[in-house]
């Protein structure tokens, strides 16, 4: 082992590089004498071409100070190191491309899944603490008995002190007026549109090709999301100003897709103030 | 025509060695920096697609000849 790490500084650089690619080509040439290696192989240096482009082009500053090796093999095995740090770079920069399922070296992202940024609410614990206040005020319209529990014990309420929730909500609420109620209910019925939030763990994967358009409209989606959440905080702090006047209003609005006129001002004025943010 | 032996209709057709293979050694000798162009990538594409027609019309030709019934030579060859 000592020597192997004594000699490696020989392997970098240049000749590291040099060296990768005629082991490459040796190993091209010991197993690739036929059609279906071949037609593997061309293949997969499309799928690499691709990448590379993309990271020049969405990353140029980074492509031309870097180093890594377009034939040495990376942590994700089937990809070079550059195509590697091509991941590593979406995932910091844009979104979060490698967490979730991405975590062995023998996987493959030529198409891969987003891990959902949303509570599932069919199958999930919720754990009512550490989630926005207002999203688990809404709760009690699919989960009333989890929802009052954790109501009760933070603002001492219960289901007896409000109106009747009924079983459907108003078909008004879906409206996009801009209030912050309907923003609320779409996020937790998971119907925003948006793939981070609409997508959950009870259902199969949508799957994304790894090219540039789907990228950059995954990053502004995901950004999207992030402000989804940050959008709530106003109300969070309106129902914990006053939560009884906010729950009523709540269930109001659930039960007959209409806000009272001052709640109209206050939440429209909030929504106002995160457009401009 | 009709008469002619399945060794000598084998025998006539055009000898080709699949485009993949070529285009592969043809990848493997530059370098991976210099990009593809898109035309690159995209006669590359066609390729592969020829590629893999051939591929699976060879692979249709030998199931159907392992499918053949053996039948016994009228030599017997050497060492047997």
């Amino acid at each position: 082992m000592s020597v192997l790490l004594t000699q490696r500084p020989l392997l970098s650089g240049r000749f590291g590089e040099r060296l990768s690619r005629s082991l490459e080509y040796l190993r091209f040439k010991a197993r690739s004498q036929n059609a279906i290696a071949a037609h593997n192989y061309v293949a997969a240096v499309i799928s690499e071409q691709q990448k590379y482009a993309i990271y020049r082009e969405m990353f140029p500053k980074e492509w031309a100070c870097s180093t890594a090796s377009f034939y040495t093999r990376g942590y994700y095995q089937k990809y070079s190191e550059r195509i590697n740090e091509l991941f590593n770079l979406v995932n910091g920069k844009c979104f979060p491309l490698l967490d979730y399922w991405y975590n062995d070296p023998d996987n493959e992202l030529d198409n891969f899944a987003i891990g959902p940024m949303n509570i599932g609410l069919c199958c999930e614990e919720i754990d009512f603490e550490s989630i926005h206040i207002s999203y688990a005020a809404a709760v009690v319209f699919y989960y009333p008995d989890d929802a009052w529990d954790f109501l009760n014990y933070r603002f001492q309420v219960s289901a007896d002190d409000f109106p009747a929730i009924s079983s459907d909500p108003h078909p008004d609420v879906w409206e996009r007026d801009g209030n912050l109620f309907g923003h609320l209910l779409r996020l937790i019925d998971h119907s925003t549109g948006n793939p981070w939030l609409d997508n959950s763990c009870c259902q199969p994967a949508d799957w994304f090709q790894f090219d540039r358009e789907t990228i950059e409209d995954l990053s502004k989606e995901y950004n999207d999301a992030l402000a989804a959440y940050e959008k709530l905080k106003p109300l969070d702090e309106l129902i914990e100003a006053d939560p009884r006047k906010m729950l009523s209003a709540l269930i109001d609005f659930w039960n007959t897709g209409k806000l009272a006129d001052d709640l109209r001002l206050i939440l429209t004025k909030v929504e106002d103030l995160n457009d401009k943010e | 025509m009709i008469d002619e032996s399945p060794l000598e209709l084998l025998i006539q057709e055009t000898e080709q060695i699949n485009p993949a293979i070529l285009l592969a050694e043809q990848f493997m000798r530059r370098d991976a920096a210099n990009l593809l162009s898109a035309e690159e990538i995209k006669r590359a594409d066609e390729i592969l697609h020829i590629g893999e027609m051939e591929i699976e019309m060879l692979q249709r030709h030998l199931t159907a000849f392992v499918r053949l019934p053996a039948s016994p030579s009228v030599r017997i060859p050497p060492g047997f």
